[in-house]
């Protein structure tokens, strides 16, 4: 398992975190924290998420599939950011 | 124009092009049926909402558009949870239309309630509810727009039934498709160094390349550079089979050179395709010695099985016109094309007729296949016969095989071909099924006879789940478990069945009747026919790699292992 932070920008549509929980679990990600919460513009939400994958399975792919869902505005790796918070 | 959410629904699907929609009325979607009754747009009334799913499809892939299909909430809509699964494993650009309960309602377990968008969350490009009546022109537009664009797939849109009832006001909705991605001038340079350097070159063709309408620029760049083709199964026709180039096509049964050419490649140049485990086999042993030139429309595609030397997100018609631009001269393959050659010598695609003098199934298909030509179109269902289809019959041009090849969903070709032969009404439509498949969607044969879509089925009835038993034999020691279904007994008489369904009903079962059955089948052309052929129950579909074996272990028939067995 390697962790992950990703932080996602949806649109404020109905079903979208639907749409990224149901993925994580299609594809066998682990879900280790998850906040969703308005984001600067209305239209918009930012979704932080904690995730775990399995061996083999890469978090560039994760983010791929996570691109292709619609309401999904933007994707980041965070993991580098957080170790640098966290003084690691 | 002033009307209701319904009204807008039926204008809306009109001003996108929609000329058909395969469909079942009900309770939640009943207001869209009444505008309907008025517009120029085709409702095929199907049996069963299953077979309205799978018509949309093989609309869509004889056509190249959207496919439609309708039906109400609750269990309606659950009987397209499967065309929607198939549709999003196959990249099948078609749009769901669903009644809902009011939004009153909604979320109180009402009658015929079904939390549809949930269900299909895993398994649609995207979907919509609609609660106000004034965005339903955009929805059906956007709708149209993201099942066809990029790559395709299914998209549900929810329509909660007091939504369609409401007045509202028709604006037209604007249509725009999205650009194309730009290519990478960068990758397309690497791409085209990769190929220039390479002796043991091999394009893995894919069914991107039938979705993107690319046959003509992989002809032209197949010709320009001599390098041997291999079509998967999503992909027969995508290259003519008549083609010198052409090698089959690979994977579990795939023909021993088209194995052969990925196994031994040097660099595959795999073109809207997603290394499927039926084409890999094992993994790790899939095309050991060769570079990656990997070419999708979908960025997620790439790497995800195995890893890219050089990735390439774009249109494969773009990717290949590009390759084409920058690719002057043919490199020197001749060794690799003696070694291929040979191959194609030693190992046609062959079969034995069975000890016990009955019809061999493979017989059959290749015969309809000379019958009808490469202009009709053909689908399957999955199996045994699903194989042989993509084995024996010749196809010359893309769109003519259209099966459930991700999904493997049986009883896909009745439905499919009603779609096909809807949308390409002066072609010949062969379904190709299974006795087992068969049983699953026929009903939708009372659609075809009541509407007058004279498709033509070939049961090639071997009497028993032929692919599970096949299975059995190899590897269950002939323990043939629940896999004889009794139609060599005539349970049913599928005769009679087809004649009960306002078919025609032929029967064959011996090889020289095989010719003028074909040939009768094909001088109906007012009503559907079915032609049971009675076939022997032991044939099995050669080449096969054994799952979770290598591709190297590859079988031309039962203990002979061409690759395995041959020295480096």
């Amino acid at each position: 398992m390697t962790r992950h932070s990703l932080s996602l920008l949806l649109r404020n549509e109905p079903g979208a975190l639907a749409r990224i929980v149901v993925l994580f679990s299609s594809r066998g990600v682990d879900v280790e924290s998850l906040s969703l919460a308005p984001a600067e513009r209305g239209d918009l939400s930012r979704l932080d998420v904690i995730v775990d994958l399995q061996p083999g399975r890469t978090v560039v792919q994760l983010i791929k599939q996570l691109g292709r869902v619609v309401d999904v505005k933007n994707v980041v790796d965070r993991t580098h950011d957080e170790a640098i918070e966290l003084g690691a | 124009m002033d009307t209701t959410g319904a009204g807008a629904l039926i204008k809306a699907l009109e001003d996108v092009g929609c000329e058909v929609i395969f469909g079942m009325p009900g309770g939640a979607i009943l207001p869209a049926y009444d505008p309907l009754y008025d517009s120029k747009i085709r409702h095929v009334l199907v049996r069963h909402e299953q077979g309205a799913g799978h018509a949309a499809q093989g609309y869509a892939q004889a056509t190249g558009r959207v496919g439609v299909c309708m039906a109400t909430s609750g269990p309606g809509a659950t009987n397209l949870v499967t065309p929607l699964a198939d549709a999003y494993m196959d990249s099948v650009p078609i749009v769901a239309i669903t009644g809902q309960v009011a939004r009153s309602v909604i979320g109180t377990d009402a009658f015929q309630e079904a939390d549809i968008r949930s269900i299909t969350l895993p398994i649609t490009k995207h979907s919509f509810q609609v609660h106000d009546p004034a965005d339903i022109p955009r929805v059906i537009a956007e709708a149209f727009m993201l099942a066809s664009s990029g790559r395709p797939g299914p998209v549900l849109v929810d329509l909660p039934k007091d939504v369609l009832a409401t007045a509202t006001t028709y604006t037209p909705p604007k249509l725009a498709l999205p650009p194309r991605p730009v290519l990478s001038p960068v990758q397309i340079r690497n791409a085209a160094q990769l190929i220039g350097s390479s002796k043991r070159p091999v394009f893995y063709v894919g069914g991107g390349v039938i979705r993107s309408g690319a046959a003509q620029e992989l002809r032209k760049l197949a010709e320009r550079t001599g390098i041997p083709v291999v079509t998967t199964l999503m992909a027969r026709g995508a290259f003519p089979d008549s083609h010198p180039l052409h090698l089959g096509m690979p994977g579990m049964h795939g023909t021993v050179p088209a194995v052969a050419a990925l196994q031994r490649a040097d660099l595959l140049i795999a073109l809207g395709t997603r290394f499927d485990d039926r084409v890999t086999g094992l993994l790790p042993e899939f095309a050991p010695h060769a570079a990656v030139i990997h070419a999708d429309i979908d960025p997620a595609e790439i790497s995800k099985n195995r890893k890219a030397d050089v990735g390439i997100v774009g249109d494969c018609r773009d990717v290949m016109a590009a390759l084409s631009a920058v690719i002057t001269r043919k490199t020197d393959l001749t060794e690799w094309w003696n070694y291929l050659g040979g191959l194609v010598t030693t190992y046609p695609l062959g079969y034995d007729w069975p000890a016990d003098g009955m019809l061999a199934p493979q017989y059959v298909i290749e015969r309809i296949s000379k019958l009808a030509g490469p202009e009709a179109i053909y689908t399957a269902g999955v199996g045994q016969h699903q194989m042989w289809a993509a084995q024996y019959v010749r196809y010359e041009r893309p769109g003519s095989f259209i099966n459930s090849g991700g999904a493997g969903t049986m009883g896909f070709a009745v439905p499919a071909a009603m779609g096909a032969q809807t949308g390409a009404p002066d072609r010949t439509v062969w379904a190709i099924d299974g006795d087992g498949c068969f049983q699953m969607t026929n009903q939708e044969l009372a659609t075809c006879a009541a509407e007058g879509i004279p498709i033509k089925v070939a049961i090639i009835n071997n009497g028993n789940l032929g692919m599970v038993r096949q299975w059995q034999t190899l590897f269950y020691e002939g323990r043939y478990s629940n896999t004889r279904l009794g139609t060599h007994q005539r349970h049913p008489d599928f005769v009679k069945l087809a004649d009960a369904l306002g078919c025609v009903g032929l029967r064959c079962e011996d090889q020289s009747e095989v010719d003028g059955t074909i040939l009768e089948a094909m001088a109906v052309r007012d009503r559907p026919v079915v032609v049971d052929f009675v076939v022997g129950q032991d044939a099995l579909v050669w080449p096969m790699v054994a799952a979770g074996t290598g591709n190297d272990e590859i079988m031309a028939a039962r203990g002979i292992r061409p690759l395995f067995d041959e020295e480096e």
